[in-house]
């Protein structure tokens, strides 16, 4: 089994976990944390199909959990997930220009400003989903092979797009039109031909970009378009993410990379998965006692690290 | 009611003096010497008697007095451990408050080293590339040159400009002249022939 996603709930408690055979697992994280968790404790509240494919990807919004896999996205109450025999609330599928094949979605991200979602995936273009109507609104063409992972710059309403053609493109939401594109695989220090050139994880804060995959993990300067530092690791890296001062990534190989921004390794946290494909940080500040950072990946446990410095307990689907 | 305090008082006196020896012995004791003493006969007998009575008196006072003392200690040892108490959960919270702000602090420090970080960064990447006064120092040197040289090349062409205009000058004031002696030429020739025709015409 291999989960491929998971999310936070807006209350902090809960945390949903999708795999790649359709199903979406409901943790409790509260009860796991607390002090007299048994064993049950770490096996999900509920599961249920959710789609007929892997679920690729899932965010949440204050009420909603969203998740996306085989060119579909279902939309779910966060409220009601908890009962058995839990339905979607609704169900879009983005306009494909061919009907034929129905391409996955790889990745959802939620714009809150203007209270949409974007989704991308095999039909390398990014579509823009209005949450209150759900009509499609945009779509954003450019790449040239499928999108893997966005990123939302905050400041400026631009979205970050990585793919399997070795561009990251940013888009600006306003004008809904490429404004940068960044070749990583052109530039010498990071690029590593033999692992190809697909961008496979993606991260942005504010004016600095962290981008991986074939090439090598590196630090971007955004306005400059420069790459500043690269982080030695020989594995591809799935999924990387900023926290606080820190640089955390995850990707072939099963331990969580702690980097500190000058490109040194700070920590590194063995999982319990032979190699990982996501994480999530638990920040909601309705349940600061559930701040966890979780990681799943190519098996059916997802580790819980409850300090960022060891692996506390692993859950099990 | 009545029998759960006597209850109370069987355990609590079983609790104190199980076992017979003691306070309890001796006030049995007390009494039974002094029925004896009563009933004694002799002087000396009485007297030694009386004697007995009132060391066992005196030593169940002493006894007593040990246990008032003790139970004083008792209470002034628990208002002393109450106030530790207090004083510890005052510290305690103290400790909760410092702990919260030294996170804060945590979280700023964190931030600064983040900027401090991006910035190295950023510095590495400036520093390959050459110092900008220098590259316009050069540049305005180049420039300079470029202007001396687009100097040279005009005055170089206003030059073959004026020998090329002499020479045409030169080619033909030539070429008139070759002109103006082919045509004298030609007139001398046209004179010679008029000249033999004359001659000839005035013969016959």
């Amino acid at each position: 089994m291999t989960i491929f996603s998971q999310s936070v709930s807006p209350c902090g408690k809960f945390l949903a976990a999708g795999n790649n055979y359709g199903r979406i697992a409901i943790f409790s994280l509260s009860a796991a944390l607390s002090s007299e968790a048994k064993e049950e404790s770490k096996k999900p509240m509920v599961t249920f199909h959710a789609h007929d494919g892997p679920v690729y990807s899932m965010v949440s919004t204050d009420r909603h959990l969203l998740s996306a896999g085989d060119g579909e996205v279902k939309g779910w109450l966060w409220a009601e997930i908890l009962k058995k025999g839990c339905k979607e609330l609704w169900r879009r599928q983005p306009p494909y220009r061919t009907s034929l094949e129905v391409p996955e979605i790889n990745a959802l991200l939620l714009v809150p400003k203007e209270n949409s979602l974007i989704l991308a995936g095999g039909d390398c273009q990014l579509h823009t989903m209005d949450l209150e109507t759900g009509t499609f609104t945009r779509a954003l063409r450019g790449h040239t092979d499928y999108i893997h992972c966005l990123a939302l710059r905050d400041r400026s309403p631009e979205v970050l797009s990585g793919g399997e053609d070795g561009a990251v493109r940013l888009w600006d939401l306003r004008i809904a039109k490429e404004v940068q594109t960044i070749e990583v695989y052109k530039h010498e220090e990071c690029s590593r031909p033999h692992n190809g050139r697909w961008i496979g994880c993606l991260a942005t804060d504010s004016d600095w970009m962290v981008c991986g995959g074939g090439p090598a993990l590196t630090l971007w300067h955004l306005r400059s378009s420069t790459p500043t530092t690269v982080f030695p690791i020989r594995a591809p890296q799935k999924h990387v993410t900023f926290y606080q001062d820190l640089i955390l990534s995850a990707g072939q190989g099963c331990c969580v990379n702690h980097w500190q921004l000058s490109g040194e390794l700070k920590a590194q946290v063995p999982g319990s998965s032979p190699g990982l494909l996501s994480l999530s940080l638990n920040q909601q500040p309705a349940a600061p006692e559930c701040k966890v950072l979780t990681a799943s990946g190519n098996s059916c446990r997802v580790d819980v690290f409850t300090n960022l410095g060891y692996r506390a307990f692993s859950m099990s689907f | 009611m009545g029998a759960v305090t006597d209850d109370e008082v069987i355990r609590k006196r079983l609790l104190i003096d199980g076992d017979g020896a003691g306070d309890d012995r001796r006030i049995n004791l007390l009494v039974k010497s002094f029925i004896k003493w009563c009933n004694s006969g002799s002087q000396e007998e009485g007297y030694s008697q009386y004697q007995r009575m009132l060391s066992t008196l005196s030593q169940c006072e002493f006894s007593m007095g040990k246990t008032l003392l003790v139970y004083d200690m008792n209470l002034r040892e628990m208002e002393n451990y109450e106030k530790i108490y207090k004083e510890i959960e005052c510290s305690i919270a103290g400790a909760h408050e410092k702990i919260a702000e030294c996170k804060k602090q945590i979280l700023q420090a964190k931030r600064i080293r983040k900027n401090r970080q991006e910035y190295d960064a950023l510095a590495k990447v400036i520093q390959h590339h050459p110092d900008r006064h220098e590259t316009l120092k050069e540049l305005e040197a180049l420039g300079k040159e470029l202007e001396h040289l687009s100097h040279i090349k005009e005055s170089v062409e206003d030059k073959l400009e004026l020998r090329r205009k002499q020479f045409h000058v030169l080619l033909s004031t030539i070429h008139e002249l070759q002109q103006t002696l082919e045509n004298d030429d030609k007139l001398s020739e046209v004179d010679e022939t008029q000249e033999s025709a004359m001659e000839a015409d005035p013969k016959p």
